[in-house]
């Protein structure tokens, strides 16, 4: 058998009436055009065997306990917003105090050493996840993935 | 030809049920969370499944998915349904993935096992030799798509396993409808081109 049409039909066209995809006209075209190509008509018979043997596999799916994601809900999503806001107002405060009492003159060096390091790598820790949101933000590829 | 290509493009819409639980769940709703996760998840899981062809990696792929997906519900249009867009967000994530493997096909990847992926005939023949065929042929078919291109394999699995439109395969891929058609018939013959190969090669075992 031949490995393409005999003539000019373009092949595809089975595929979308086999799919009942194509309009009318041109199902009217393709219809006639079966009707005359050996060719086709067996390229049709194999979309079909190979469309049964597809939607008659089945998969077995994981149980309900195989899934640990779970949607967030209302409750979670306020108490992490309370967490976030309570913990920055903090660290402003905490930073802010802790300045103060620099500025002040009176802690001795360790303490400062204590604070600075401290406050440095929060600070340090904070920017390289905003660095890294805002890369995400900019080359999210599912930023279209929307509707 | 150019019946397919000239067609409007069509808008698919939701369901009245789903876009009403799509709004519940968007409010918070607990119970319409919990059923459009329940729903939604198993889709997810086997179509991560027929794209990458092992059950534990497509269950990863499944879970970032659902996670990802609920990021995004608040910014999703109820009227438009669940599936497509489902589907997209695990097709780019099983797209990442082999990206993040460096591989470009899944040749790379361990062979697709018959045992590891669980599958089974889900028509009630009562003729067991029909059967035996039946599950023959869909486990060589399942072979033979694993070895094609991903973007073959996507089209393909999305309209013979996945049973959607081409309008819906257009919007999962964003590529016009017209490029449906011609992808999926090329695939087609690609898999059935391989599977002839498989055929071939093994009655020649068998007989040399």
């Amino acid at each position: 058998m031949a490995d393409h049409c005999p003539t000019s039909f373009d092949e595809t066209m089975i595929s979308g009436h086999f799919d009942g995809e194509l309009t009318q006209a041109t199902e009217q075209k393709v219809r006639v055009h079966l009707e005359d190509c050996q060719y086709c008509r067996t390229v049709l018979g194999e979309l079909r065997t190979l469309r049964e043997t597809t939607m008659s596999t089945a998969f077995h799916t994981p149980a309900d306990s195989q899934w640990d994601e779970r949607p967030q809900t209302g409750l979670s999503l306020v108490a992490m917003g309370s967490g976030w806001i309570i913990a920055v107002v903090w660290a402003v405060f905490f930073a802010g105090y802790a300045l103060w009492q620099f500025w002040q003159g009176s802690t001795d060096l360790f303490q400062r050493i204590l604070v600075f390091g401290g406050l440095s790598a929060l600070a340090l820790l904070f920017t390289s996840v905003l660095l890294d949101r805002l890369r995400a933000a900019r080359t999210d590829p599912y930023r279209e993935v929307k509707k | 030809m150019t019946g397919p290509r000239s067609a409007p493009a069509l808008i698919a819409m939701s369901s009245p049920s789903e876009a009403q639980t799509v709004i519940l769940a968007q409010q918070g709703e607990t119970d319409a969370l919990e059923e459009l996760a329940r729903s939604c998840r198993q889709q997810a899981y086997v179509f991560a499944l027929q794209l990458i062809g092992h059950p534990d990696d497509a269950l990863d792929v499944a879970q970032d998915a659902m996670v990802r997906f609920f990021h995004s519900l608040g910014r999703f249009d109820a009227s438009r349904p669940v599936r497509p867009w489902l589907l997209r967000i695990v097709r780019n994530l099983v797209r990442d993935r082999a990206r993040r493997l460096r591989v470009r096909r899944t040749e790379s990847l361990e062979p697709a096992d018959d045992d590891a992926l669980r599958f089974e005939p889900r028509d009630d023949t009562p003729d067991p030799e029909a059967q035996a065929t039946r599950r023959e042929l869909q486990a060589l078919v399942w072979k033979c798509l694993q070895e094609l291109k991903p973007r073959y394999r996507e089209v393909l699995v999305l309209r013979d396993y996945q049973d959607l439109s081409y309008a819906d395969i257009a919007t999962t891929l964003k590529i016009p409808r017209g490029t449906v058609m011609s992808r999926l018939h090329r695939a087609r013959r690609l898999l059935q081109e391989e599977v002839r190969k498989h055929r071939c090669s093994s009655e020649e075992a068998r007989d040399g």
